[in-house]
Protein backbone atom coordinates (compact mmCIF):
# COMPACT_ATOMS: atom_id res chain seq x y z
CA UNK A 1 0.00 0.00 0.00
CA UNK A 2 1.51 3.24 -0.99
CA UNK A 3 0.11 6.08 -0.77
CA UNK A 4 1.32 9.83 -0.43
CA UNK A 5 1.70 11.98 2.87
CA UNK A 6 -1.27 13.69 2.55
CA UNK A 7 -3.80 10.61 1.68
CA UNK A 8 -2.01 8.69 4.79
CA UNK A 9 -3.11 11.70 7.04
CA UNK A 10 -6.60 11.68 5.55
CA UNK A 11 -6.63 8.27 6.59
CA UNK A 12 -5.73 8.60 9.88
CA UNK A 13 -7.70 11.12 10.52
CA UNK A 14 -10.18 9.34 9.19
CA UNK A 15 -9.43 6.17 11.45
CA UNK A 16 -9.36 8.39 14.72
CA UNK A 17 -12.61 9.84 13.74
CA UNK A 18 -14.12 6.23 13.24
CA UNK A 19 -12.55 4.83 16.35
CA UNK A 20 -13.48 8.01 18.42
CA UNK A 21 -17.34 7.56 17.20
CA UNK A 22 -17.52 4.04 17.74
CA UNK A 23 -15.53 3.66 21.01
CA UNK A 24 -17.77 6.71 22.77
CA UNK A 25 -20.51 4.17 22.28
CA UNK A 26 -19.41 1.06 23.89
CA UNK A 27 -21.08 0.98 27.68
CA UNK A 28 -18.75 1.56 31.11
CA UNK A 29 -19.07 -2.10 31.60
CA UNK A 30 -16.66 -3.09 29.02
CA UNK A 31 -14.36 -0.88 29.63
CA UNK A 32 -11.71 -3.21 30.88
CA UNK A 33 -11.95 -5.94 28.41
CA UNK A 34 -11.85 -2.30 25.82
CA UNK A 35 -8.65 -1.95 27.47
CA UNK A 36 -7.13 -5.49 27.07
CA UNK A 37 -8.67 -5.76 23.53
CA UNK A 38 -6.82 -2.70 22.99
CA UNK A 39 -3.46 -3.70 23.96
CA UNK A 40 -3.77 -6.50 22.03
CA UNK A 41 -4.28 -4.43 18.93
CA UNK A 42 -1.47 -2.16 19.69
CA UNK A 43 0.58 -5.28 19.22
CA UNK A 44 0.41 -4.79 15.68
CA UNK A 45 2.96 -2.87 15.48
CA UNK A 46 4.83 -6.34 14.68
CA UNK A 47 4.28 -5.83 11.32
CA UNK A 48 6.73 -2.83 11.72
CA UNK A 49 9.56 -5.30 13.52
CA UNK A 50 8.60 -7.79 10.77
CA UNK A 51 9.15 -5.60 7.52
CA UNK A 52 12.54 -3.90 8.92
CA UNK A 53 13.54 -7.69 10.48
CA UNK A 54 15.41 -8.34 7.21
CA UNK A 55 16.87 -5.14 6.22
CA UNK A 56 18.97 -4.56 10.28
CA UNK A 57 22.04 -6.31 8.45
CA UNK A 58 25.15 -7.18 10.43
CA UNK A 59 24.23 -5.35 13.40
CA UNK A 60 23.56 -7.56 16.24
CA UNK A 61 22.66 -5.00 18.48
CA UNK A 62 19.68 -3.65 16.73
CA UNK A 63 19.09 -7.22 15.64
CA UNK A 64 18.47 -7.90 19.22
CA UNK A 65 16.32 -5.12 19.75
CA UNK A 66 13.90 -5.91 17.28
CA UNK A 67 13.55 -9.23 18.38
CA UNK A 68 12.96 -7.45 21.54
CA UNK A 69 10.41 -5.45 19.95
CA UNK A 70 9.02 -8.55 17.99
CA UNK A 71 8.93 -10.73 21.76
CA UNK A 72 6.62 -7.67 22.69
CA UNK A 73 4.73 -7.25 20.17
CA UNK A 74 3.88 -10.81 19.89
CA UNK A 75 2.80 -11.48 24.04
CA UNK A 76 0.68 -8.30 23.42
CA UNK A 77 -1.18 -9.80 20.45
CA UNK A 78 -1.42 -13.16 22.06
CA UNK A 79 -1.77 -12.26 25.66
CA UNK A 80 -3.96 -9.39 24.69
CA UNK A 81 -6.55 -10.71 22.30
CA UNK A 82 -6.57 -14.28 24.83
CA UNK A 83 -7.62 -13.00 28.31
CA UNK A 84 -10.22 -10.28 26.40
CA UNK A 85 -11.64 -13.61 25.15
CA UNK A 86 -11.38 -15.04 28.84
CA UNK A 87 -13.42 -11.26 30.23
CA UNK A 88 -15.69 -11.38 26.96
CA UNK A 89 -17.02 -14.96 27.68
CA UNK A 90 -17.60 -14.25 31.06
CA UNK A 91 -20.39 -11.12 29.98
CA UNK A 92 -21.78 -13.91 27.48
CA UNK A 93 -23.45 -16.60 29.92
CA UNK A 94 -25.31 -13.57 31.34
CA UNK A 95 -27.03 -12.80 28.34
CA UNK B 1 -3.42 -9.31 -3.63
CA UNK B 2 -1.52 -8.10 -0.24
CA UNK B 3 -3.72 -4.99 -0.39
CA UNK B 4 -7.23 -6.64 -0.93
CA UNK B 5 -5.73 -8.55 2.26
CA UNK B 6 -5.02 -5.57 4.12
CA UNK B 7 -8.41 -3.85 3.19
CA UNK B 8 -10.38 -6.96 4.30
CA UNK B 9 -8.09 -6.63 7.74
CA UNK B 10 -9.31 -2.59 8.48
CA UNK B 11 -12.59 -3.61 7.58
CA UNK B 12 -12.46 -6.44 10.11
CA UNK B 13 -10.80 -3.95 12.95
CA UNK B 14 -13.65 -1.42 12.57
CA UNK B 15 -16.25 -3.93 12.56
CA UNK B 16 -14.67 -4.88 15.60
CA UNK B 17 -15.07 -2.01 17.53
CA UNK B 18 -18.74 -1.74 16.53
CA UNK B 19 -19.46 -5.08 17.54
CA UNK B 20 -17.48 -3.77 20.91
CA UNK B 21 -20.67 -1.66 21.89
CA UNK B 22 -22.66 -4.34 23.39
CA UNK B 23 -21.66 -6.76 26.31
CA UNK B 24 -23.52 -9.85 24.27
CA UNK B 25 -22.00 -9.22 20.71
CA UNK B 26 -18.36 -8.10 22.53
CA UNK B 27 -17.11 -11.79 22.39
CA UNK B 28 -17.52 -12.14 18.88
CA UNK B 29 -15.72 -8.35 18.42
CA UNK B 30 -12.73 -10.18 19.61
CA UNK B 31 -12.90 -12.83 17.20
CA UNK B 32 -13.27 -10.09 14.56
CA UNK B 33 -10.19 -8.39 15.49
CA UNK B 34 -8.03 -11.46 16.37
CA UNK B 35 -8.66 -12.21 12.55
CA UNK B 36 -7.52 -8.53 11.11
CA UNK B 37 -4.80 -9.18 13.38
CA UNK B 38 -3.72 -12.33 11.46
CA UNK B 39 -4.47 -11.05 8.47
CA UNK B 40 -2.23 -7.98 8.88
CA UNK B 41 0.76 -10.12 10.69
CA UNK B 42 0.50 -12.31 7.41
CA UNK B 43 0.28 -9.15 4.77
CA UNK B 44 3.77 -7.83 6.39
CA UNK B 45 5.49 -11.46 5.17
CA UNK B 46 4.64 -10.64 1.68
CA UNK B 47 4.36 -14.27 1.17
CA UNK B 48 7.86 -14.78 1.01
CA UNK B 49 9.07 -16.14 4.29
CA UNK B 50 12.58 -17.17 3.63
CA UNK B 51 13.78 -13.58 4.83
CA UNK B 52 13.54 -14.79 8.53
CA UNK B 53 15.85 -16.92 10.30
CA UNK B 54 15.12 -19.23 13.48
CA UNK B 55 15.80 -16.80 15.90
CA UNK B 56 13.01 -14.92 14.33
CA UNK B 57 10.49 -17.50 14.39
CA UNK B 58 11.62 -19.18 18.25
CA UNK B 59 11.06 -15.59 19.78
CA UNK B 60 7.56 -15.27 18.28
CA UNK B 61 6.67 -18.41 19.17
CA UNK B 62 7.86 -18.40 22.54
CA UNK B 63 6.74 -14.82 23.47
CA UNK B 64 3.31 -16.01 21.85
CA UNK B 65 3.19 -19.24 23.95
CA UNK B 66 4.22 -17.15 26.86
CA UNK B 67 1.33 -14.72 26.04
CA UNK B 68 -1.42 -17.75 26.94
CA UNK B 69 0.38 -19.05 29.87
CA UNK B 70 0.00 -15.66 31.30
CA UNK B 71 -3.66 -14.71 30.22
CA UNK B 72 -4.89 -18.00 31.45
CA UNK B 73 -3.07 -17.32 34.88
CA UNK B 74 -3.65 -13.92 35.51
CA UNK B 75 -6.77 -13.09 38.04
CA UNK B 76 -9.08 -10.55 37.06
CA UNK B 77 -8.08 -8.32 40.36
CA UNK B 78 -5.00 -8.42 38.81
CA UNK B 79 -6.28 -6.99 35.41
CA UNK B 80 -5.05 -3.47 35.73
CA UNK B 81 -1.55 -5.08 36.44
CA UNK B 82 -1.68 -6.87 33.46
CA UNK B 83 -3.03 -4.11 31.08
CA UNK B 84 0.17 -1.75 32.75
CA UNK B 85 2.15 -4.44 31.35
CA UNK B 86 0.70 -4.40 28.03
CA UNK B 87 0.43 -0.70 27.47
CA UNK B 88 4.42 -0.68 28.46
CA UNK B 89 5.33 -3.52 25.91
CA UNK B 90 3.47 -1.75 23.21
CA UNK B 91 5.07 1.05 23.48
CA UNK B 92 8.17 -0.32 24.16
CA UNK B 93 7.68 -2.35 21.34
CA UNK B 94 6.94 0.78 18.82
CA UNK B 95 10.01 2.82 20.93
CA UNK B 96 12.47 0.28 20.14
CA UNK B 97 11.68 -0.16 15.96
CA UNK B 98 12.09 3.60 15.51
CA UNK B 99 15.13 3.65 17.24
CA UNK B 100 16.35 1.00 15.09
CA UNK B 101 15.51 2.92 12.01
CA UNK B 102 16.80 6.08 13.39
CA UNK B 103 20.32 3.90 13.63
CA UNK B 104 20.12 3.32 10.19
CA UNK B 105 20.39 7.14 9.38
CA UNK B 106 18.90 6.74 5.59
CA UNK B 107 15.86 8.54 6.87
CA UNK B 108 14.06 10.92 4.92
CA UNK B 109 13.84 14.58 7.14
CA UNK B 110 10.13 13.89 7.60
CA UNK B 111 10.44 10.35 8.56
CA UNK B 112 13.12 11.62 11.06
CA UNK B 113 11.08 13.49 12.92
CA UNK B 114 7.87 11.22 12.99
CA UNK B 115 10.64 8.53 14.16
CA UNK B 116 12.33 10.56 17.27
CA UNK B 117 8.46 11.23 18.03
CA UNK B 118 7.73 7.62 18.27
CA UNK B 119 10.86 6.74 19.97
CA UNK B 120 9.92 9.24 22.88
CA UNK B 121 6.59 8.17 23.11
CA UNK B 122 7.23 4.62 22.98
CA UNK B 123 10.44 5.18 25.50
CA UNK B 124 8.24 7.39 27.65
CA UNK B 125 5.29 4.97 27.82
CA UNK B 126 7.70 1.86 28.40
CA UNK B 127 9.36 2.97 31.49
CA UNK B 128 5.72 4.99 32.63
CA UNK B 129 4.34 1.64 32.47
CA UNK B 130 6.34 -0.16 34.53
CA UNK B 131 6.05 2.50 37.15
CA UNK B 132 2.54 2.00 37.12
CA UNK B 133 3.11 -1.75 37.92
CA UNK B 134 4.68 -1.56 40.39
CA UNK B 135 2.64 1.30 42.11
CA UNK B 136 -0.47 -0.76 41.49
CA UNK B 137 1.46 -4.04 43.27
CA UNK B 138 2.07 -1.90 45.88
CA UNK B 139 5.94 -1.95 45.57
CA UNK B 140 6.57 1.91 45.67
CA UNK B 141 4.93 4.67 47.12
CA UNK B 142 4.50 7.94 45.93
CA UNK B 143 7.66 10.17 45.46
CA UNK B 144 7.83 13.44 45.93
CA UNK B 145 6.47 15.98 43.29
CA UNK B 146 9.25 18.49 43.66
CA UNK B 147 11.49 15.71 42.14
CA UNK B 148 9.42 15.90 39.11
CA UNK B 149 9.13 19.84 39.11
CA UNK B 150 12.64 20.13 38.82
CA UNK B 151 13.26 17.58 36.12
CA UNK B 152 10.24 19.37 34.41
CA UNK B 153 12.12 23.19 34.76
CA UNK B 154 15.50 21.83 33.44
CA UNK B 155 13.84 19.69 30.83
CA UNK B 156 13.90 22.92 28.17
CA UNK B 157 17.45 22.82 28.36
CA UNK B 158 18.33 18.95 28.65
CA UNK B 159 16.54 18.59 25.44
CA UNK B 160 18.33 21.42 23.42
CA UNK B 161 21.95 20.34 24.71
CA UNK B 162 22.38 17.53 21.73
CA UNK B 163 22.69 21.03 19.60
CA UNK B 164 25.38 21.70 21.34
CA UNK B 165 27.44 18.19 20.61
CA UNK B 166 28.23 17.07 17.42
CA UNK B 167 28.01 13.51 16.86
CA UNK B 168 24.36 12.17 15.94
CA UNK B 169 24.03 8.92 17.36
CA UNK B 170 25.17 9.81 20.84
CA UNK B 171 22.60 12.17 21.09
CA UNK B 172 19.68 9.60 20.12
CA UNK B 173 20.68 7.18 22.82
CA UNK B 174 20.67 10.61 24.89
CA UNK B 175 16.79 11.47 23.37
CA UNK B 176 15.97 7.76 24.73
CA UNK B 177 16.91 7.48 28.27
CA UNK B 178 15.65 11.31 28.63
CA UNK B 179 11.75 9.99 27.69
CA UNK B 180 13.07 6.65 29.64
CA UNK B 181 13.14 9.02 33.36
CA UNK B 182 10.90 11.34 31.91
CA UNK B 183 8.23 8.08 31.85
CA UNK B 184 9.48 7.39 35.56
CA UNK B 185 9.23 10.28 37.36
CA UNK B 186 5.95 11.35 35.76
CA UNK B 187 4.24 8.04 36.35
CA UNK B 188 6.21 8.14 40.14
CA UNK B 189 4.76 11.11 41.12
CA UNK B 190 1.03 9.90 40.55
CA UNK B 191 -1.01 8.91 43.58
CA UNK B 192 -2.80 4.71 43.44
CA UNK B 193 -6.32 6.04 42.92
CA UNK B 194 -5.29 8.33 39.72
CA UNK B 195 -4.12 4.99 37.92
CA UNK B 196 -7.42 4.48 36.43
CA UNK B 197 -6.43 8.03 34.18
CA UNK B 198 -2.69 6.92 34.10
CA UNK B 199 -3.42 3.61 33.03
CA UNK B 200 -6.03 4.85 30.18
CA UNK B 201 -3.06 7.81 29.37
CA UNK B 202 -0.82 5.07 28.89
CA UNK B 203 -2.85 2.97 26.31
CA UNK B 204 -3.80 5.67 24.15
CA UNK B 205 0.20 6.42 24.07
CA UNK B 206 0.77 3.02 23.04
CA UNK B 207 -1.49 3.34 20.25
CA UNK B 208 0.01 6.65 19.18
CA UNK B 209 3.47 5.12 19.20
CA UNK B 210 2.35 2.21 17.05
CA UNK B 211 0.37 4.46 14.74
CA UNK B 212 3.83 6.68 14.37
CA UNK B 213 5.91 3.75 13.74
CA UNK B 214 3.40 3.24 10.70
CA UNK B 215 4.51 6.15 9.25
CA UNK B 216 8.24 5.28 9.51
CA UNK B 217 7.43 1.95 7.80
CA UNK B 218 4.74 3.05 5.60
CA UNK B 219 2.25 0.38 6.28
CA UNK B 220 -1.42 1.78 6.62
CA UNK B 221 -2.80 -0.71 8.19
CA UNK B 222 -0.18 -0.29 11.52
CA UNK B 223 -1.61 3.90 11.19
CA UNK B 224 -4.94 2.39 11.30
CA UNK B 225 -4.84 0.17 14.26
CA UNK B 226 -2.43 2.51 16.08
CA UNK B 227 -4.73 5.48 15.89
CA UNK B 228 -7.73 3.17 17.12
CA UNK B 229 -5.88 2.58 20.15
CA UNK B 230 -4.94 6.02 20.23
CA UNK B 231 -8.72 7.04 19.91
CA UNK B 232 -9.81 4.37 22.52
CA UNK B 233 -7.63 5.78 25.45
CA UNK B 234 -7.98 9.07 25.12
CA UNK B 235 -11.50 8.54 25.18
CA UNK B 236 -11.47 6.77 28.46
CA UNK B 237 -8.62 9.05 29.79
CA UNK B 238 -11.28 12.16 29.52
CA UNK B 239 -14.28 10.13 30.94
CA UNK B 240 -12.20 9.27 33.82
CA UNK B 241 -10.80 12.67 33.92
CA UNK B 242 -14.80 13.92 33.84
CA UNK B 243 -15.43 11.34 36.60
CA UNK B 244 -13.21 13.51 39.08
CA UNK B 245 -13.88 16.73 37.92
CA UNK B 246 -10.14 17.70 37.43
CA UNK B 247 -7.97 17.91 34.05
CA UNK B 248 -5.69 15.61 32.78
CA UNK B 249 -2.62 17.86 33.57
CA UNK B 250 -3.70 18.28 37.26
CA UNK B 251 -4.01 14.29 37.29
CA UNK B 252 -0.30 14.19 35.67
CA UNK B 253 1.16 16.76 38.01
CA UNK B 254 0.31 13.98 40.48
CA UNK B 255 0.69 14.61 44.64
CA UNK B 256 -2.98 14.50 44.92
CA UNK B 257 -4.09 14.19 48.40
CA UNK B 258 -0.45 13.93 50.06
CA UNK B 259 -1.18 17.47 51.24
CA UNK B 260 -4.62 18.00 53.17
CA UNK B 261 -5.18 15.11 56.10
CA UNK B 262 -7.88 16.04 57.49
CA UNK B 263 -9.69 12.76 59.33
CA UNK B 264 -11.15 14.26 62.14
CA UNK B 265 -14.69 14.04 62.91
CA UNK B 266 -17.35 16.24 65.57
CA UNK B 267 -18.49 12.40 66.81
CA UNK B 268 -18.55 8.86 66.55
CA UNK B 269 -19.52 6.88 64.22
CA UNK B 270 -22.41 4.53 65.15
CA UNK B 271 -20.92 0.75 64.82
CA UNK B 272 -23.06 -2.28 63.95
CA UNK B 273 -22.76 -5.85 64.17
CA UNK B 274 -23.23 -8.68 61.06
CA UNK B 275 -26.54 -9.61 63.20
CA UNK B 276 -28.11 -6.03 63.08
CA UNK B 277 -26.49 -5.77 59.21
CA UNK B 278 -28.67 -9.39 58.41
CA UNK B 279 -31.91 -8.22 60.29
CA UNK B 280 -31.70 -4.54 58.87
CA UNK B 281 -31.27 -6.30 55.19
CA UNK B 282 -34.23 -8.79 55.93
CA UNK B 283 -36.39 -6.13 56.24
CA UNK B 284 -35.32 -4.16 53.44
CA UNK B 285 -37.00 -4.52 49.64
CA UNK B 286 -34.77 -2.50 47.71
CA UNK B 287 -30.54 -2.87 48.06
CA UNK B 288 -27.70 -0.91 46.27
CA UNK B 289 -24.64 -2.41 46.60
CA UNK B 290 -21.30 0.32 46.19
CA UNK B 291 -18.06 -1.35 45.51
CA UNK B 292 -14.90 -0.18 45.18
CA UNK B 293 -11.19 -1.00 45.11
CA UNK B 294 -12.01 -2.28 48.86
CA UNK B 295 -13.50 -5.10 47.72
CA UNK B 296 -10.66 -5.65 44.70
CA UNK B 297 -8.46 -5.80 47.54
CA UNK B 298 -9.92 -8.12 49.83
CA UNK B 299 -10.75 -10.76 46.72
CA UNK B 300 -14.63 -10.00 48.05
CA UNK B 301 -16.83 -10.47 44.60
CA UNK B 302 -17.86 -13.94 45.70
CA UNK B 303 -18.99 -13.02 48.98
CA UNK B 304 -20.78 -10.35 47.21
CA UNK B 305 -22.26 -13.06 45.26
CA UNK B 306 -23.27 -14.95 47.57
CA UNK B 307 -25.14 -11.93 49.56
CA UNK B 308 -26.66 -10.76 46.29
CA UNK B 309 -28.14 -14.36 45.95
CA UNK B 310 -29.63 -14.84 49.47
CA UNK B 311 -30.86 -11.20 49.16
CA UNK B 312 -32.40 -12.52 46.15
CA UNK B 313 -34.26 -15.50 47.13
CA UNK B 314 -35.85 -13.67 49.76
CA UNK B 315 -37.12 -10.92 47.19
CA UNK B 316 -35.23 -8.11 48.08
CA UNK B 317 -34.25 -6.14 44.78
CA UNK B 318 -30.39 -5.80 44.43
CA UNK B 319 -28.30 -3.34 41.99
CA UNK B 320 -24.66 -2.46 42.09
CA UNK B 321 -23.82 1.01 41.16
CA UNK B 322 -20.50 1.23 40.05
CA UNK B 323 -18.40 4.73 39.90
CA UNK B 324 -16.53 5.11 36.71
CA UNK B 325 -13.22 5.32 38.44
CA UNK B 326 -13.94 2.73 41.40
CA UNK B 327 -10.95 0.37 41.61
CA UNK B 328 -7.94 0.64 39.52
CA UNK B 329 -8.53 1.25 36.16
CA UNK B 330 -11.89 1.54 33.59
CA UNK B 331 -14.57 -0.68 34.09
CA UNK B 332 -12.40 -2.43 36.88
CA UNK B 333 -15.27 -3.38 39.31
CA UNK B 334 -17.84 -4.86 36.62
CA UNK B 335 -15.44 -7.48 35.52
CA UNK B 336 -14.93 -8.80 39.02
CA UNK B 337 -18.58 -8.99 39.24
CA UNK B 338 -18.48 -10.37 35.85
CA UNK B 339 -16.48 -12.84 37.11
CA UNK B 340 -18.96 -13.94 39.82
CA UNK B 341 -21.65 -14.11 37.52
CA UNK B 342 -23.58 -10.82 38.41
CA UNK B 343 -25.64 -10.22 35.47
CA UNK B 344 -24.45 -6.90 33.52
CA UNK B 345 -27.85 -5.77 33.44
CA UNK B 346 -27.43 -5.56 37.59
CA UNK B 347 -24.57 -3.43 37.15
CA UNK B 348 -25.67 0.73 36.96
CA UNK B 349 -23.88 3.89 36.04
CA UNK B 350 -23.81 7.10 38.15
CA UNK B 351 -25.68 8.98 35.85
CA UNK B 352 -28.67 5.72 35.46
CA UNK B 353 -28.76 4.87 39.54
CA UNK B 354 -28.42 8.52 41.06
CA UNK B 355 -31.90 9.37 41.23
CA UNK B 356 -32.83 5.81 42.61
CA UNK B 357 -30.89 6.30 46.42
CA UNK B 358 -33.26 8.48 47.75
CA UNK B 359 -35.66 5.50 47.11
CA UNK B 360 -33.87 2.53 48.06
CA UNK B 361 -34.10 1.41 51.81
CA UNK B 362 -30.60 0.13 52.28
CA UNK B 363 -27.32 1.01 50.57
CA UNK B 364 -23.95 -1.09 51.20
CA UNK B 365 -20.61 0.72 50.35
CA UNK B 366 -18.03 -2.13 50.38
CA UNK B 367 -14.44 -0.59 50.19
CA UNK B 368 -15.57 2.53 48.63
CA UNK B 369 -14.72 5.91 50.09
CA UNK B 370 -14.09 9.27 48.21
CA UNK B 371 -16.96 8.32 45.48
CA UNK B 372 -19.51 8.41 48.50
CA UNK B 373 -18.26 11.36 50.27
CA UNK B 374 -20.99 13.94 50.10
CA UNK B 375 -18.61 16.90 51.00
CA UNK B 376 -18.03 16.55 46.74
CA UNK B 377 -21.62 18.44 46.53
CA UNK B 378 -21.33 20.26 49.71
CA UNK B 379 -17.51 21.78 50.72
CA UNK B 380 -16.21 23.96 47.59
CA UNK B 381 -12.72 23.93 49.86
CA UNK B 382 -12.96 20.39 49.48
CA UNK B 383 -10.10 18.93 46.58
CA UNK B 384 -12.77 16.79 45.68
CA UNK B 385 -15.62 18.98 45.50
CA UNK B 386 -17.52 19.07 42.12
CA UNK B 387 -16.58 15.17 41.68
CA UNK B 388 -19.41 13.15 40.77
CA UNK B 389 -20.66 11.14 43.49
CA UNK B 390 -23.11 8.55 44.35
CA UNK B 391 -25.43 10.23 46.18
CA UNK B 392 -25.74 7.45 48.78
CA UNK B 393 -26.20 9.25 51.90
CA UNK B 394 -30.19 10.46 50.33
CA UNK B 395 -30.82 6.66 50.66
CA UNK B 396 -32.95 5.48 53.73
CA UNK B 397 -30.15 3.70 55.82
CA UNK B 398 -26.66 3.01 54.61
CA UNK B 399 -24.64 0.40 55.73
CA UNK B 400 -20.54 0.91 55.36
CA UNK B 401 -18.05 -2.03 55.20
CA UNK B 402 -14.80 -0.57 55.92
CA UNK B 403 -11.74 -1.56 58.20
CA UNK B 404 -11.16 1.86 60.39
CA UNK B 405 -12.27 5.54 59.78
CA UNK B 406 -8.92 6.08 57.48
CA UNK B 407 -9.56 8.55 55.29
CA UNK B 408 -9.81 7.70 50.97
CA UNK B 409 -7.27 8.82 48.59
CA UNK B 410 -8.23 12.51 48.87
CA UNK B 411 -7.18 12.39 52.44
CA UNK B 412 -10.20 13.76 53.86
CA UNK B 413 -12.91 13.05 56.51
CA UNK B 414 -16.24 11.79 54.91
CA UNK B 415 -19.17 12.80 56.83
CA UNK B 416 -21.45 9.99 55.55
CA UNK B 417 -19.69 7.73 58.32
CA UNK B 418 -21.16 10.05 60.89
CA UNK B 419 -24.86 10.12 58.98
CA UNK B 420 -27.44 9.54 60.93
CA UNK B 421 -28.78 7.27 58.51
CA UNK B 422 -25.33 5.15 58.08
CA UNK B 423 -23.60 2.75 60.35
CA UNK B 424 -20.28 1.40 60.11
CA UNK B 425 -19.23 -2.42 60.36
CA UNK B 426 -15.64 -2.26 61.20
CA UNK B 427 -14.19 -5.21 58.73
CA UNK B 428 -12.78 -6.84 56.08
CA UNK B 429 -14.70 -6.28 52.92
CA UNK B 430 -14.71 -10.47 52.31
CA UNK B 431 -14.94 -11.02 56.32
CA UNK B 432 -17.81 -8.84 56.93
CA UNK B 433 -19.86 -9.91 53.96
CA UNK B 434 -19.01 -13.50 54.79
CA UNK B 435 -20.40 -12.96 58.74
CA UNK B 436 -23.57 -11.35 57.12
CA UNK B 437 -24.53 -14.53 55.02
CA UNK B 438 -23.97 -16.40 58.57
CA UNK B 439 -26.08 -14.14 60.43
CA UNK B 440 -28.80 -14.59 57.93
CA UNK B 441 -29.10 -17.83 58.43
CA UNK B 442 -30.20 -17.70 62.12
CA UNK B 443 -32.41 -14.71 61.02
Amino acid sequence: MEATFLLTLLITFLASFIGYELISKIPQTLHTPLMSGSNAISGVTLIAAILIYPEVGESQVLKIIVLTAIAFATLNIVGGFSVTGRILEMFKKND
Amino acid sequence: MIEIILLVSSVLFIFALKLFGRPSTAHRANTFAMLAMALAVFSAFNFDFSNYDSAFYITIIVSGLLGVLISKRVQMTQMPELVGLFNGFGGGASGAIAYVELSKSTLPLSDYFVAIFSMVIGMFTFSGSIVAVLKLRGKLNNVNTTIANIFSAFLPPLILLPAIWESEILSLEYFMLLSLIAGIIRVAVIGGADMPVVIAFLNSLSGIAAMSAGFIVNSIILIIAGALVGASGIILTLLMCAAMNRTLLDVLKGGFGSKSINNEYDKDPISTSPEDVAIQLSYAESVIIVPGYGMAVAQAQSAVKELTNTLKDKNIEVKFAIHPVAGRMPGHMNVLLAEVDIDYEDMYTLEDINSEFSSTDVVIVLGANDVVNPLARTDEDSPIYGMPILDVDLAKQVIVIKRSMSPGYAGISNPLFINDNAKMLFADAKEGLEKIIKSFELV
